[in-house]
């Protein structure tokens, strides 16, 4: 090993390069194409998330917690609402809930086109991040309509969601559901069932379940490797307890295992949101009256809640001390043990080329460690 | 070892596509309908707000100050003044428009500004009575 690394080459893999997941590098030592060292680092994007809220009233940290994961910010939104509700003791309405639950679906197929995007970007498949871009930006466009933003929709709100539905929407996410059957059928053939992804991920970045156990992996890196658990099935929240769905699992845990967890995944999320268009009720409260945000207490307690987000589970622990500003809140999503713990073992002895390939399958979003 | 014919041949489905309909849109000839609900620009009922500054007071990026506006809009605005929005400061959460007592500051759908002088982002909403309706 030791004389290896003598002979290594010192290679950083971002934080400008394509194949990364955003404002992150890894430093890599390699022999030839061979990776023997790999070390993540981060530090290019600190924003201070946890620190900027203790400084805010609770109704303008609000806005705040959406910027936590760019690609994903609706499971952001609902643990901060459900924390403050949990604190203060609002109740929201069914209707309120359904919404809710109806938006974390939609935000978590819009963030899978954007993984299915990197992936095969990363093994130069370069079609499918076109096709599936444009297929996330007709929800972003529903989006758009129901929030007023395309990204970050500041809609979850402590006490409910800050719009009704528009006039006609339900029906318009009904067509686009369809639409996106028909889409996962065409990606299965262009990409799930393309020989070239097969022949790059099976057998590359494999986890075994003890580790995952042992390092509180998340989502589709546990999924992938056999162990079926999501927090919307095992501590049911918002109408999840309501609603009929499917944990997908596979046993291999490598890099294809993961992809055709997600893709299970995407046809489950349309499920769920049949149902919902299904049973949203027409009457029902859309947002509780709160107090003025200078009124806006949060009694001294604590709290903690968990979102399955789409790559995997998003826990909030707040605490407030009796004023209208948060004392602590601590976001725990899935990307700090699998960038570090995960990342920097998977890489070693693998090939330079798999690892953007690697990084894009373990779902990093660096805004979260630097949070 | 067997080949995987599935998977050599399914990925050339892809072919079909080329005598699909291109999905993009012709910008600037087309433009994209933006909905009514889109947090774009601010616009002001001038004739209505009543200068309480709680818009100011709410917005976390410190992106409203407070100012006299040209000539008086509304005799019941007490402090004479009005919000003008920082657009380098702004992330149009639409707290601002939340807050807003007689509901006279709103977002527009309109989201598009482009201009080199940095002065111009300080930007005075447009006297509009709601969204897509200008006052004279
Ligand atoms: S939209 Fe938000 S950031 Fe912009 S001026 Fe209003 S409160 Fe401030
Ligand atoms: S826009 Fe609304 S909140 Fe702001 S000063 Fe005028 S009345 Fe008050």
């Amino acid at each position: 090993m030791k004389n290896d690394l003598e002979n290594t080459i010192k290679i950083f893999h971002g934080p400008q390069h394509p194949g990364i997941t955003g404002n992150m590098s890894v430093e890599l030592d390699l022999l030839g194409e061979t990776i023997k060292r790999a070390q993540t680092h981060v530090g290019y994007l600190h924003r201070g998330f946890e620190k900027l809220v203790e400084r805010r009233t609770v109704v303008q940290a609000f806005t705040i917690v959406c910027r936590i994961c760019v690609p994903e910010p609706d499971p952001n939104e609902e643990n901060f609402a459900r924390a403050v509700e949990n604190l203060t003791g609002l109740e929201i309405s069914e209707k309120a809930k359904y919404i809710r639950t109806m938006v974390l679906e939609m935000q978590r197929l819009a963030t899978m086109f954007l993984w299915m995007g990197g992936q095969a970007g990363s093994i130069g498949l370069g079609l499918i991040p076109q096709w599936s871009v444009c297929d996330r930006d007709y929800m972003l466009d529903l989006f758009e309509e129901l929030t007023g933003g395309r990204v970050y929709h500041m809609y979850a709100f402590p006490g409910g969601v800050r719009r009704d539905l528009p006039e006609g929407f339900l029906s318009r996410l009904s067509d686009l559901l369809d639409y996106y059957e028909k889409r996962i059928i065409v990606y299965n053939n262009t990409f799930f069932d393309n020989i070239i992804f097969k022949k790059r991920a099976i057998g590359v970045g494999i986890v075994n379940a003890d580790d995952v156990i042992k390092n509180a992996y998340v989502g589709q890196v546990m999924r992938g490797c056999g162990i079926k658990k999501d927090v919307r099935k095992d501590m049911p929240y918002l109408m999840y307890d309501k609603l009929d769905f499917d944990i997908p699992v596979q046993s291999d845990g490598d890099v294809y295992a993961r992809a055709l967890v997600r893709r299970d995944e995407m046809l489950q999320s349309i499920k769920i949101l049949r149902q919902i268009i299904k049973q949203m009720p027409s009457e029902g409260d859309i947002l509780q009256k709160i107090p003025k945000h200078r009124k806006f207490k949060l009694p001294a307690d604590d709290t903690y809640v968990q979102t399955e987000s789409a790559r995997g589970a998003m826990s909030y622990y707040m605490a407030g001390d009796g004023s209208e500003k948060i004392r602590r809140m601590q976001v725990r999503g899935p990307s700090l043990v699998h960038a570090y713990t995960l990342l920097e073992k998977l890489l070693v002895d693998s090939q330079l080329s798999d690892v953007a390939m690697t990084m894009n399958s373990l779902g990093i979003c660096p805004p979260e460690i630097e949070r | 070892m067997a080949i995987d014919v599935k998977g050599v041949l399914s990925p050339l489905s892809a072919i079909g596509t080329l005598f699909e309909h291109p999905k993009t849109i012709t910008y600037p000839a087309v433009k994209k309908d933006i909905p009514l609900g889109y947090r774009g620009f601010h616009i002001n009922n001038l004739e209505t707000c009543i200068g309480c500054a709680s818009c100011e007071e709410v917005c976390m990026n410190d992106a409203i100050d407070m100012v006299h506006p040209d000539i008086e809009y509304n005799i019941k605005n007490t402090s004479g003044c009005v919000p003008r929005i920082d657009y380098g400061r702004c992330c149009w959460c639409s707290l601002c428009t939340d807050v807003c007592p007689p509901d006279s500051l709103k977002l527009d759908n309109i989201c598009t500004h482009a201009d080199s002088n940095p002065d111009n982002f300080l930007y005075m909403p447009k006297n509009h009575k709601s969204i897509g309706e200008e006052v004279s």
